[in-house]
């Protein structure tokens, strides 16, 4: 039995027997490790706001079997979501990086580019822009797991779609051209692979300080969930959540 | 086959669907009500089927009642224009217990949580909104958990209220009383310093 110590994201707990909590952290050191925090339900003494989802956390935890919960020590708040103002808005952008970091990371595998991507988002979910971090979350995590097709060139023909118009479908692997496109596609607008584009070349920052409405990077959003929900073979949850947000 | 004649079992699956009870425990309440005589086992289950029967939602407030509008509403002595927002009916007797509060309540049943799929159209607030809007309300405290969900749910309902010019207040969030400075959590902290006040 050895203590753990690394830096973590608190995804999500759930009440577990009479007074403890089963925590779902991500750990910088060994990714997705889920641990019970012993009496956290009942007193707040020991971790305080510590276990609210999305605090960023130094913790401590012993393990015992690699397949086993582990045992949550302590807690130490490194950022909270509660430091500023939680709008509805933003307590479901938050809820979103959540449940997509626990549905798509596998357990006890530390990935550092996911997690200072999943860091530098939750520093810019703050205010009451989401939808520039959320785009930014949601292509970054698509191309981090593997999952991205190439934006650039039609699936069936080969033909690159630069200067033209782009389609996908629910069912396809990648973009198609015009000529190729399935019945009921989607358009992926030029507009919008170049937005991924300029996304992958540059940090968060270089996109802050510009208002953004909620339509500007809408397709490409709906074709990364589309993508990320058929990995997961299931409905997101907090996808349906933003998708009614207007505005 | 069962271990147990056929109302045994049944009894012990029904008793192990409460919370926290698990088959030994629900067995050991099942033989304690076999036991017990014919008179305590017909008022227990009188009781379940009357709880069931006559509690319901209050009209005004939506609490927990078995009559509407509940004892808060219908209270002479009580101030009426002071609502004290709170998220389960449950909440009601930790402010009852301090004694001070002399305002009425709105149960909200819940708070805004996107992970179960739940936002402000989920929330039971159209009673509390018409409340406001015709003017029978000076003052909605929200008192909603220091939690994510509980901010979001404050943040949401003191936009919808302060639209119709309502004053609308937050409780304080910060330290236990007899705790030490020493031990507590950063957030808890920054909490406590924002809702500091002038002495
Ligand atoms: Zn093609
Ligand atoms: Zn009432």
């Amino acid at each position: 039995m050895a203590l753990h110590e690394s830096e973590a994201i608190v995804l999500r707990t759930y009440p577990l027997r009479e007074a403890d909590l089963l925590v779902t952290l991500f750990t910088r050191v060994e990714g997705k490790v889920r641990g019970v925090a012993r009496s956290a339900k009942k007193s707040k003494k020991r971790f305080g706001g510590a276990l609210e989802p999305l605090t960023v956390v130094r913790a401590f935890y012993d393990v015992r079997e690699r397949n086993e919960l582990a045992r949550l020590d302590a807690c130490e708040v490194l950022d909270s979501p509660l430091s500023s103002e939680v709008s509805y808005l933003r307590a479901v952008a938050l809820a979103h990086v959540g449940e997509v970091l626990d549905e798509l990371l596998p357990d006890r595998e530390a990935n550092d580019a996911v997690f200072r991507l999943a860091l530098a988002v939750l520093g810019h979910l703050r205010g009451r822009e989401i939808w520039m971090p959320i785009t930014y979350f949601q292509l970054w995590m698509t191309r981090l797991m593997g999952y991205l097709p190439d934006l650039s060139e039609c699936i069936v023909c080969g033909r690159s779609l630069n200067g033209g118009r782009a389609f996908y479908h629910v069912l396809a692997d990648g973009l198609m051209c015009v000529d190729d496109k399935r019945l009921a596609s989607s358009e992926l607008s030029s507009d919008s692979r170049m937005l991924a584009t300029q996304m992958f070349r540059a940090p968060i920052d270089t996109f802050t300080g510009v208002t953004w409405p909620k339509e500007l990077g809408a397709d490409l959003r709906k074709l990364l969930m589309q993508i990320l929900q058929r990995h997961i073979e299931k409905k997101l949850t907090t996808a349906a959540m933003l998708e009614k947000i207007d505005g | 086959m069962s271990k147990f004649a056929e109302p045994m079992t049944r009894l012990i699956d029904e008793l192990k669907k409460l919370p926290g009870i698990g088959s030994k425990t629900a067995q050991r309440l099942a033989f304690h009500i076999l036991r017990s005589d014919d008179d305590d086992a017909e008022a227990l289950a009188a009781a379940v089927r009357d709880v069931k029967a006559s509690l319901r939602l209050c009209s005004v407030c939506n609490n927990i009642t078995d009559v509407d509008p509940c004892v808060y509403c219908s209270s002479a002595t009580r101030n009426q224009r002071l609502v004290c927002v709170v998220e389960e009916p449950t909440n009601i007797a930790s402010i009852e217990k301090t004694k001070h509060f002399n305002g009425v309540y709105h149960v909200l049943h819940g708070s805004i949580s996107p992970l179960h799929g739940i936002g402000p159209e989920q929330l039971r607030i159209g009673n509390l909104i018409k409340r406001v809007e015709h003017g029978q309300v000076d003052e909605v405290i929200l008192a909603t958990n220091p939690t994510v969900e509980g901010e979001a749910t404050a943040t949401y309902l003191s936009g919808q209220l302060r639209r119709n010019g309502m004053k609308v207040t937050r409780i304080a969030m910060g330290i236990p009383v007899g705790s030490d400075i020493e031990y507590t959590d950063e957030i808890t902290m920054l909490k406590a310093m924002e809702g500091r006040r002038e002495l």
